[in-house]
This record gives structure tokens, C-alpha cells and sequence, in this order.
């Protein structure tokens, strides 16, 4: 009788047929394009011209997973106006979005199989400037441009593959500048009225913390007295003892680098069990989210708090206003309900559109060129857009926005078309 | 500077409480059955989702609607017991249980997720804002609150364990369990009544939680798990009241640090842990070990 | 009469199935070399550096966690250190192009020396214990890689750029990874077979009655410690150029060590074959459905699901759980011992 097979041929067995199996499924995957959420074309009349296949990868799943949605539905509303205005140069717009699960090996692989394996003709960014990082080092190598609207920290401009490439085109506010409206603000108020010490606490990241720090340095030398400034880790469950000690410090001004709204909320929170009411207060994001952020803080708690972005649901432009019509009435909820997320996602869609009209087909290299050359400034439901040789939109505007009894309204600057008068004190918590 | 210094000992105290209502859950699993429960972070969640929806839909008080969760919590803190983890045996137990209670995280995980979707979601009370005013600081009521009943929950349990014939007999299974059983017990039914009290508690800390997280939402459960480890492992396995001590003092501790510098006060939290182990490998209160596990 | 019965004998095919076990490897190996020039595309090359990346940490955390019994949630911190010793040496002795894979023995050694000091501080205590200390470590270090400023803070540190084609890009990765993969298989078999690994297995048994028996528990544990870092912050490295960034969040994930404890588990904890399998099964399982499942959760439900019926069903992994049912097959009907013969009945049958 054999004894059992001794242990390493069973082993030798197991790996190859483990191999073998391995090996069909990669051989499998690498042939066949995945299926994913697309949208499809509308019944086109132009049935001979081939579709526009466009890619990207979105955090649909992980920490992002609240932007990555709010992005998803931004593509989608793009591509569907577009094909239900007939298409770019006649030819539908068809999407396929894979799902990175906000991981940065995720999203390498996702792009190099939509260029290799779905072969899509032009590519859209991500979510975030962690994952926009590892995604263009794979969009460079492939020649793709890469435009996207959510990868703004200074870090992602000087990425190796950017300055090797100069691929990547942010449509969105660039954002180490936009918390200059509002220092503007507090250099316009009459020095009796100026507030005379500010707190800035930070989440440790690169999208929150450079507009703080600046608004930090250019304040200071206003005579603003700092008496709080400390970066705390963001994947931190409670922010109750630096809400705490910065409410101890009885600063008139906050500005928050956050990134999401349960910071925000934390420290609003915390400022109002303290009985702490700072007379100023601004986030660098959370109460841009519309009803994301009102459902958690409350409409009378939300009421003063000021966030920057370069777009708001009440912006007063023809195509905006188009598309918040349209957000609404797919999803619901009122105007200031939407994120500006949507907005983001969908000027990533015009600005391709324009550039593919401009240059006559889907050739990455022309479409590059076309959007660093120097005398193009494209538009966007967020405003005009004209990028500088490392991606940045140098044209658009950085606006600060205010919740006003369940309106989400612009502020500032003052004098900029459509905007409303500033509460120049927030209101005390309502208890 | 001694304004801050009060208000961050303070903080810590109240925060420890949160903590230790989160953890106690855990310490009690994992005296009894010996596992490390990876499930603890997301099963906070779920204890703040029900409560959630009993405050939205029926506009149940948070406290009150204890009185429903915990029970439920209970129901499938037993029914996951029995039903995969009482079948893992042998060697790789350990390993076996990882998987295992990380695979119940990611189940759970998905759940939430298919039912609330990625928003944020808050408990909201009178309690949760307001606060008493004592001696020149402002304590929150919800922490307070929370406090008490952790320190309650403290108590039961251990009038559970102490004073009742079923609590000798989960006693007499954390020592040993062959031989808790050659005497007759029932160790099977133990395991799983213990694990439903440990998810039991837990719904008290999701609650509380809940309301003073700021928000949460099916992914928040990622950032409590690693802490809820090092405290009960500082407290000592299986030690109710050592995982109030331990919650009270790592947050104390992380919270005076937070005067200086945030990034390194949760760098300390950590550190301290591994220091106290380097010089007591079982914990403040833990027992030693006989032999090796 | 029994082979059993007689010791040392050899059965008849040994020799030969010892024959047709090296030509099979080398055949798996061969076709592992060759897998870029047959899928060519970059897509199966892609799939094929990360699975390779996770067969080399999967088996060097068997190595240790497996054969020692100590399980380990702190890998990450070797996966992390190599990719962020790999950035900073490029980054600031200017090193650029092909010259970067030069200072991956430079990670080798970074993980080595960081083992040390961990472990003399996390293996002086009891199983559990050892968990949380692991996973207390790691924290430490991803908030150290957040908050000093060499690391470059929340920022990270970014790859030297590789101005290669975008076609045979993946491929000098591929086969870097496929070193690093099969020197680490190898270092697991000969260390199976080796007294040291005897060691380790007989400090997983029992560790008191190991150290009775004269094995110097401490430093047998750190030497595969450290042997095992060493090899995950190489593989680290490897991971980061390819990646081009390193970033806090994503070269300390606290998901790695669950996925890399699935991944040996799955095929089977303590064996050679078993992490290797289990990488090649759940490395790119897991990226392929990542990326198809877009529509809600159903893919963590669904992973959650399989995970637990794994872990119910095949609890010693594949390898071991695969090799009792191919025995079952192959002695499928016979006893398991050879009665004696039965003299008895003859004499019966003569007496009639």
C-alpha cells in the first residue's frame, strides 16, 4: 500500500494547479473588458461613429465613499447631457467607471486596465489628491491627459510624473489660495471691528492645511493674534480635547482645516457644549456638502458657518443652474442639498468636451497641448477655466460661502457678482 | 496653562468613560472565549444605527431606547457566537478567529452600508449639547451620563460575575476551561451567553458614541478597534474594572498630551501601551499566565 | 505484507515521483518566467506584480507567524519602512532611473534592523499579548510617518520618475518581484527542513517545553523575525517604485496583515506551499472584484461570506485540507492496515 503522498508533492500539485488557475483567470481577465457601470448612449441616428469611451476610477467604496458617490452621479449627469444633445462631434459618450475602494493599488490597477484592456479613449481623474498621485504615474506612462477636479493639494502639481508629463489639468479652485477672500474680509473691516485673535486647528493633511497656514501667516500680519494652531491626525475617533482646548482659548475667529463633516461637526459640537461662540467661523470643507452637512449639525446650528470653494448650487450661471435643476430632480432634496461634488465631476466632462471639439478626435497628445496652450480659457459650471504648465486652473475664483437659515449663499468677496451680505457674527448655538 | 491642563484631565476622564463603555464588551469576550472579537469597531456602529432609528423613526430618548438595543444586541451577540464561533477549534484557533470575527465585521460592514448608505448620521438629545457648569469648566451631560453608566454597567457585571451562579461559572472558565468542564459546566453555553452580554454592553457604547462622534457612518468603525485592543490589553484580559481604568487612564494620558501637540498624543496612547506591557506583560490588572498559551 | 511494517523501506516510485516533483517545479517555474512574454498585455502583468509582491509577504510572514505560532498584525510596519527607505534614500542621495532598484538591499536591512529592537520588545510576551503589541507598533509607526517631516507628512514621498514604455513598463517589475518571490519560497523550504525551523515548530507546540529541551526560544524567534522583515520591506520597496508614492494611510494600511493572514491561512498556515497559494488566489481575487463590483456592498458582504466559509470549512487551509482528500482518494477502499493472514481458515479448510 503507498502511504500518503508525502507533504511536498501534494504541494507541488496544489501550486500548480493553483498557478494554472491563476493563470487562466489573469489570461481571462487581460482579454475581456469588464463590465461596469456605463451609461448608455441615447438611440443615436449617428449609429456608424464610433462611441467615446471614457474611463475613470472612483471611490465607491472605503473612506471616500461619500465623495466618491457624489462624483459618480457628476460624470453621469455629464455624459447624459452630452449624448442627449447628440454626442461630441457625433459620436456618443459612453462611461466606464471601475470601483477603487479608495485604495492607491487599487486604483494603478483600474487605470491600467481601463487604458490596456477596455481601451478607453480618454481618461477622467479620481477622488482625492492621494489616489490622483499613484493613478497619473499609470495615466503618464500611457500619454493619456488627465483631467480631473478633485486633486488640489500642491503635492499632486509636483509629482514626479507630472513635471516629467505636465498631464494633469485640476479644473477645480486650486487650493492653497482660497481662504484669501476671507482674510481679505477681515483686512476690510474698520480696526475697532477687526477680530484680535483666531485659533487654527488642522486635520494632518495636504488638502486642509496649506490654505489654513497661509490664512495663518497673512492674518498674523494683519495683527491677528494666533492663540491656538496645532495639526491633529485625522483618523482620530474623538476631537473633543482639541475642540476643547481650542474653545479655552476663546479665539473670535476659527479657521478649521477639516476635510470631511464629522470634524466639522465634532467641533461645532464640542465649541457648544463648552459654551464657546466664536464670532467668525470657517471650515476648509464640510459645510459645502449641502444636506450632508445640514442633516448632521442642524439647520440652526449650521446657520454662519462659512466654508471656500469655487462653486455653489446658487451660482448664477445659465448651465449651473441647468444642472442643479437636473441634480434635483434626479435625486432630490433642495438646491443647497447638493455637494459641490456634483459640481466638480461635471466641469471634469465639459472641460474634455471642449477640448475634444477643439482638436477634432480623442488624440491625447493634441488634447494636451490644446489645454496648456496659452490663450485657451475654457468654461465650466464652476466658471471659467485656463490652466498654467503645471495643471493648475489659474483662472478660477475662490469664493467663501455661508449658511443662512438653510440657504447655502455666497458671501464673499463682497463686491463679486451675486453675493449676499455677510452675518458678521455667528449667531450663538442654539441650545 | 493649569486651565488647560484641568480641562484636558477632565476631558480624558469623560472620553475614558465612552471608551469603557465601548470596551468592556471586548475585555469579557475575550477573558472567556480567548478570542480577539475584530467585529468589536463595527458592532459600536451597529449599536449606534439601531439607536438611531429608534430615536428617528419612534422618537425613542437615546437612553430609553437602551432598554430595546441591548437586548437585541444581545440576541446577536449569541446567535454569532453559536453559529461561527463555536465550531472553530484546534491549533490555528487564533488565526481561525481573526478571520472569522473580521469576516463578521466586513458582513456587517455591508449591511450598514446597503441599508444607511455612506451619509453621516447623528444622535441627538437635550443631553448631547448641553452641559453643567462646575467650578469655572463645562462638563457635557451626555459624557456624564455616559459616565454613570458606564460605572453601572461596571457594577452589574461584576455583580454578574461575583454573586451569581452563572457568573461563578464563566469565572470558573476564564481559569480553565477543561476544567470548568469536567465539573459540569456547560462551557458552550457560557461561551455563548457571555459573548451576547459582551455585544450586549456594546450597544450602550454605540449609543454613546453615536451622539458624540460628530457623525458616523458604516466606516467609522475602522478607527475604534485598534484602541479598544490596547485598552482592554492594558487593562488585563478579562478585567472589567481594569478596562475602566485603563480607558480612563490612556485617554487622561492622551488627552494632556493634545495640550502640546495632537499629532503625538495618539503616538503616546500607543506608546505607553507597549511600555506598561514591556514591565507587566499581563496588564494592570490581568493574570499572569501559568503556562504558555 | 505492510509497508508499514518495515522502516526505511522505500516504496516503489519514490525515486520517480521525487523526479516528476523537481520537473514540476521546474516547470511552475518556467512558466512564471515566461507568464510576461505569453500575456504580454499590461493589464496581466499589472495583476502579476502585486500577486507576486503578496506571495513574497505572504510567505515571509508564514515563515514566522506560521512556523512560530506568533501571530503578527504589525507586518506593515516592514511593508511600510522598506517603501518609505526606498523614497528617502532616492529622494535624498538623488538617485534616479534603473539605480533605484540598486538600494532595495538598503530596505532589506532597514526591516532587519527595525525587527530587532520590536522584537525583543513584543516577543518577551504571551500570544495575545503579542497581538496587540503588533498592532500597537504598527499604529506608532504610521503616526510617526504622519507627524516627522522626513517622511514628508501627510504628503508622503514620491518615486523618481521611470520615463520607460508604457507597454513592457510592468515587466523589469514583474520579474523583481518574482526574485524576491521565489528566493522567499525557497528560504521557507530550506528552513522547513532545516534544524532552525524544527526550532520554531517545536516553540509553536509548546514554547516551555522547548526551552526545556535547550531551544533559546528568544533568539530563534528573532532571528526569524527579523528575517521575515527583512524580506517584507524589500517587497515593500519593490511595491513603492512600482506605485510611484508612498503615503502614510497606504504604506501602513491596517487592512494588510488581515488580507496577508487570510492569504497564508487560506492555503494553509505552517506549510510553504499554503501562503503562496493564498496569495495567488486573494491577491487578484480581490483587485479583479474591487474593480467589477461597483454597485453597493455587496462585494464586502460577499468577501465576508467566503471568508467565512473558508475559515468553517476548510480550517486547516487548502493545502493540508486538499492533500487529506487526495490521500482519501488515492486509498479510497483499502484498509488502512493488512489483516494478518488467516492461517486459521486454512487449517478450517483443510479439516474439511
Amino acid at each position: 500500500m503507498r502511504p500518503p503522498l508525502p507533504r511536498f508533492s501534494r504541494n507541488a500539485l496544489a501550486l500548480s494547479a493553483a498557478a494554472t488557475l491563476s493563470v487562466g483567470v489573469l489570461a481571462a481577465c487581460s482579454s475581456s473588458s469588464s463590465s461596469t457601470a456605463s451609461t448608455t448612449p441615447a438611440t443615436s441616428a449617428t449609429a456608424d461613429k464610433a462611441p467615446i469611451i471614457i474611463g475613470a476610477s472612483l471611490s465607491l467604496t472605503g473612506d471616500f465613499s461619500a465623495d466618491g458617490l457624489n462624483y459618480e452621479h457628476g460624470y453621469e449627469l455629464w455624459a447624459h447631457d452630452v449624448n442627449a444633445a447628440g454626442g461630441i462631434l457625433g459620436r456618443q459618450v459612453t462611461l466606464k467607471i471601475l470601483n477603487d475602494n479608495s485604495s492607491p493599488t487599487q486604483v494603478a490597477t483600474n487605470y491600467t486596465t481601463l487604458i490596456s484592456a477596455d481601451h478607453v479613449d480618454l481618461t477622467f481623474g479620481p477622488f482625492s489628491s492621494l489616489l490622483t498621485t499613484p493613478a497619473d504615474s499609470v495615466v503618464a506612462h500611457y500619454g493619456y491627459a488627465f483631467v480631473e477636479g478633485a486633486g488640489g493639494a500642491p503635492a499632486v502639481f509636483q509629482s514626479p510624473a507630472n513635471a516629467a508629463d505636465h498631464n494633469i489639468f485640476d479644473v477645480s479652485l486650486p487650493i492653497k489660495d482660497e481662504m484669501v477672500p476671507f482674510v481679505n474680509y477681515i483686512a476690510s473691516l474698520p480696526a475697532s471691528q477687526r477680530p484680535k485673535t483666531a485659533a487654527y486647528p488642522m486635520a494632518d493633511d495636504p488638502f486642509a492645511d496649506p490654505p489654513v497656514q497661509l490664512a495663518q501667516s497673512m492674518l498674523q500680519a494683519l495683527g491677528v493674534k494666533t492663540v491656538y494652531s496645532k495639526i491633529f491626525p485625522e483618523e482620530v475617533a474623538d476631537y473633543k480635547a482639541p475642540a476643547d482646548q481650542v474653545a479655552a482659548s476663546g479665539a473670535q475667529i476659527v479657521v478649521l482645516g477639516s476635510t470631511d463633516v464629522p470634524t466639522v461637526s465634532a467641533f461645532m459640537q464640542a465649541f457648544e457644549q463648552q459654551h464657546y461662540n466664536p464670532k467668525l467661523f470657517i471650515a476648509a470643507a464640510g459645510p459645502d456638502q449641502g444636506a450632508s452637512f445640514t442633516s448632521v449639525v442642524g439647520k440652526a446650528n449650521a446657520t454662519g458657518m462659512m466654508v471656500p470653494d469655487g462653486w455653489y448650487p446658487g451660482f448664477a450661471d445659465a448651465a449651473s443652474q441647468a444642472l442643479v435643476k437636473e441634480y434635483v430632480a434626479k435625486y432630490g432634496g433642495t438646491a443647497s442639498s447638493m455637494s459641490s461634488d456634483v459640481a466638480e465631476a461635471y466641469s471634469v466632462g465639459q472641460v474634455m468636451e471642449q477640448a475634444i471639439k477643439a482638436t477634432g478626435g480623442t488624440d491625447n497628445a493634441k488634447i494636451i497641448a490644446y489645454l496648456h496652450s496659452s490663450g485657451t480659457t475654457l468654461t465650466s459650471v464652476q466658471g471659467p477655466v485656463k490652466f498654467d504648465s503645471l495643471g493648475e486652473n489659474g483662472e478660477s475664483d475662490a469664493f467663501v460661502f455661508q449658511w443662512q437659515n438653510d440657504v447655502f449663499d455666497q458671501v464673499l468677496p463682497a463686491s463679486a457678482a451675486g453675493s449676499v451680505a455677510i452675518l458678521a457674527t455667528k449667531p450663538n448655538w442654539a441650545s | 496653562m493649569a486651565r488647560q491642563i484641568y480641562q484636558a484631565i477632565a476631558d480624558g476622564i469623560l472620553v475614558g468613560g465612552v471608551y469603557a463603555l465601548m470596551a468592556v464588551g471586548l475585555t469579557l469576550i475575550f477573558g472567556v472565549l480567548d478570542i480577539i472579537n475584530i467585529a468589536q469597531g463595527i458592532l459600536v456602529i451597529l449599536g449606534a444605527y439601531l439607536s438611531y432609528e429608534l430615536a428617528a423613526r419612534l422618537h425613542i430618548d437615546l437612553f430609553i431606547g437602551l432598554l430595546v438595543t441591548v437586548p437585541a444586541m444581545f440576541v446577536i451577540g449569541v446567535v454569532i457566537q453559536w453559529a461561527f464561533i463555536r465550531p472553530l477549534r484546534g491549533r490555528e484557533r487564533t488565526s481561525m478567529t481573526l478571520l472569522v470575527t473580521y469576516a463578521i465585521a466586513l458582513i456587517v460592514e455591508g449591511l450598514l452600508y446597503q441599508l444607511f448608505g455612506p451619509s453621516y448620521k447623528q444622535l441627538n438629545a437635550w443631553y448631547v449639547t448641553s452641559s453643567v457648569h462646575v467650578f469655572g469648566f463645562y462638563l457635557p451631560y451626555i459624557y456624564l451620563f455616559g459616565f454613570v453608566l458606564a460605572l453601572a454597567l461596571v457594577a452589574a457585571l461584576y455583580m454578574l460575575l461575583y454573586r451569581t451562579r452563572f457568573g461563578r461559572s464563566v469565572r470558573a472558565t476564564m481559569q480553565d476551561e477543561t476544567a470548568a468542564r469536567l465539573i459540569g459546566i456547560d462551557t458552550n453555553r457560557v461561551a455563548a451567553i457571555t459573548f451576547g452580554i459582551g455585544v450586549a454592553v456594546t450597544a450602550a457604547g454605540g449609543m454613546v458614541y453615536g451622539a458624540t462622534s460628530g457623525g458616523f457612518n458604516p466606516n467609522s468603525g475602522y478607527d475604534l478597534i485598534s484602541r479598544l485592543l490596547a485598552i482592554i490589553i492594558l487593562g488585563g484580559l478579562g478585567s472589567i474594572g481594569g478596562a475602566m481604568v485603563a480607558a480612563v487612564f490612556m485617554l487622561t494620558l492622551e488627552s494632556l498630551v493634545d495640550v502640546w501637540s495632537p499629532e503625538w498624543a495618539i503616538v503616546v496612547f500607543y506608546a505607553a501601551l507597549v511600555l506598561v506591557l514591556v514591565v507587566r506583560p499581563s496588564g494592570f490588572f490581568g493574570r499572569q499566565p501559568v503556562r504558555a498559551q | 505484507m505492510s509497508h508499514a511494517a518495515t522502516p526505511g523501506r522505500r516504496w516503489p516510485g519514490q525515486r520517480l515521483t521525487r523526479g516528476a516533483r523537481a520537473a514540476g517545479l521546474t516547470a511552475l517555474l518556467a512558466a512564471a518566467v515566461a507568464f510576461p512574454l505569453i500575456f504580454p498585455n499590461p493589464v496581466a502583468t499589472n495583476y502579476g506584480v502585486f500577486t507576486l509582491i503578496f506571495v513574497a509577504v505572504a510567505s515571509a510572514w508564514n515563515v514566522f507567524s506560521g512556523y512560530s505560532g506568533y501571530i503578527s498584525l504589525g507586518h506593515a510596519v516592514f511593508f511600510g519602512s522598506g517603501a518609505y527607505t526606498l523614497g528617502i534614500a532616492a529622494r535624498d542621495w538623488h538617485v534616479s532611473g534603473t539605480a533605484v532598484f540598486a538600494l532595495l538591499p538598503l530596505t532589506a536591512v532597514a526591516g532587519a534592523l527595525i525587527a530587532v529592537p520590536f522584537g525583543l520588545v513584543a516577543l518577551r510576551v504571551r500570544r495575545h499579548t503579542f497581538i496587540v503589541i503588533t498592532i500597537a507598533v504598527f499604529f506608532i509607526f504610521q503616526l510617526m510617518a504622519y507627524n516627522f517631516s522626513f517622511t514628508g507628512g501627510s504628503i508622503g514621498v514620491s518615486a523618481p520618475f521611470l520615463p520607460w514604455q508604457a507597454a513592457t513598463y510592468n515587466n523589469p517589475f514583474y520579474y523583481i518581484a518574482l526574485g524576491c518571490a521565489v528566493g522567499m519560497i525557497a528560504i521557507a523550504w530550506l528552513i522547513r527542513r532545516s534544524r532552525f525551523g524544527l526550532q520554531l515548530r517545536a516553540i509553536r507546540d509548546d514554547e516551555d517545553r522547548a526551552r526545556g529541551l535547550g531551544v533559546r526560544a528568544m533568539r530563534v524567534k528573532l532571528i526569524a523575525f527579523a528575517l521575515s522583515g527583512a524580506v517584507t520591506a524589500v517587497a515593500g520597496g519593490v511595491w513603492f517604485f512600482y506605485l510611484t508614492q508612498v503615503e502614510p494611510p497606504s504604506g501602513f494600511d491596517p487592512l494588510f496583515d488581515l488580507s496577508v493572514v487570510l492569504m497564508a491561512f487560506l492555503g494553509g498556515l505552517g506549510t510553504v506551499a499554503g501562503p503562496v497559494l493564498g496569495a495567488l488566489i486573494i491577491e487578484p481575487g480581490q483587485l479583479y472584484l474591487t474593480a467589477t463590483f461597483t454597485s453597493g456592498y455587496l462585494s464586502e458582504i460577499l468577501l465576508g461570506v467566503v471568508f467565512l466559509v473558508v475559515v468553517l470549512f476548510m480550517p486547516r487551509g487548502i493545502i493540508p485540507t486538499g492533500g487529506e482528500w487526495v490521500t482519501k482518494l488515492r486509498t479510497r477502499g483499502r484498509p488502512a492496515i493488512t489483516p494478518p493472514a488467516p492461517v486459521q481458515a486454512e487449517k478450517a479448510e483443510a479439516k474439511r
